[in-house]
């Protein structure tokens, strides 16, 4: 796996400690309310106005630049591969977020398309420990050959690591329609047609 | 591996090995005197390199796994930080969680927390 370099200049792929700290204060009022708390509603409305779209920004820039350094990682070094999935990131982007988003839109789009990249990453390097255990099946015993491949263990515990990024990234294309669902304000009931056939 | 005391005297070394036709384990007696010192040395050196060769191998997947955490962190803290500021902005917008469905609630107004 090839070291991951600053995509152009050095950049910070963690939120702020006042980012964080907002998170954290709209989490406990969020669990405020879902306690039943109507005045933590309030609060909560107010904290949403005026600190969710700063947070969200700052929180979608990290994923762009987290599927950045993904993308580079998973191309191995290679230019013509690693221009690729860029620009397969930046089609997912626009297929997914559609058109005008909202930026709790564009947050959840960039959940999705960073989790993608994660799960490609993934799947790159276990592919690449099955090919070195099967090209080293033939000479088993030799221990040049041995030293070379991955232990059954470390294949197990990427495995585990690819299950829970997939169950993350279907969880958040979940997430994304259900918001869009919500503030389309389509109503969350099952809705059942009847169809009158009329005779005659 | 290990050097046996026969009752008439004298050290035996022996060693196991899986047999290549059917895996079973078949013990290997090896001798005694100074070419069995040698292969008792030569076999000692030979797990000793094994021992050196996994524990390599432990490190560099440690490493390995070590890097992987340290690019998937930010794709982590955007994960969690989506989660909560969906939450929040449904919460804010009338929404509560029933039985694990969104729903609006009762007497809401369905303004969006961004809009008002």
């Amino acid at each position: 796996m090839p070291e991951a370099k600053p995509v152009h200049t050095p950049i910070a792929l963690e939120l702020s400690e006042d980012a964080r700290a907002r998170i954290a204060e709209l989490r406990a009022l969020s669990e405020k309310v879902e306690a039943g708390d109507k005045e933590a509603r309030k609060e909560l409305r107010r904290l949403v106005r005026a600190s969710s779209p700063e947070v969200i920004g700052r929180a979608s820039d990290i994923g762009r630049r987290a599927g950045r350094v993904l993308a580079y990682t998973a191309a191995g070094g290679d230019p013509l591969t690693e221009e690729a999935l860029y620009a397969k990131l930046d089609a997912m982007r626009m297929e997914i977020a559609g058109e005008n988003p909202t930026p709790l839109e564009v947050l959840l789009t960039e959940r999705v398309v960073s989790l993608w990249m994660f799960t490609a990453l993934l799947e790159v390097l276990m592919s690449a420990q099955y090919q070195k255990r099967l090209s080293n099946g033939a000479e088993r015993s030799s221990p040049s050959s041995r030293s070379s491949r991955s232990s059954p263990s470390y294949i197990i515990q990427q495995s585990r690591i690819l299950d829970s990024a997939t169950r993350r990234y279907l969880a958040a294309i979940r997430e994304l329609a259900r918001v869009r669902k919500l503030q389309a304000g389509a109503p969350p009931v099952q809705v059942n047609t009847q169809v009158n056939v009329l005779a005659g | 591996m290990a050097w046996e005391t026969r009752e008439r005297g004298g050290r035996y070394y022996t060693r196991s090995r899986r047999s290549l036709e059917d895996g079973r384990i078949l013990r290997e007696y090896v001798g005694t005197g100074p070419f069995a010192e040698i292969v008792a040395q030569s076999d000692r050196t030979g797990r000793e390199l094994a021992e050196a060769e996994r524990q390599q191998e432990r490190d560099r997947h440690g490493q390995e796994l070590e890097r992987l955490e340290a690019l998937v962190a930010p794709v982590l803290e955007l994960d969690h930080a989506a989660e909560v500021l969906a939450r929040a902005e449904l919460l804010a917008a009338g929404y509560h969680r029933h039985k694990g469905e969104w729903r609006r609630a009762r007497g809401e107004a369905s303004a969006h927390p961004n809009s008002a």
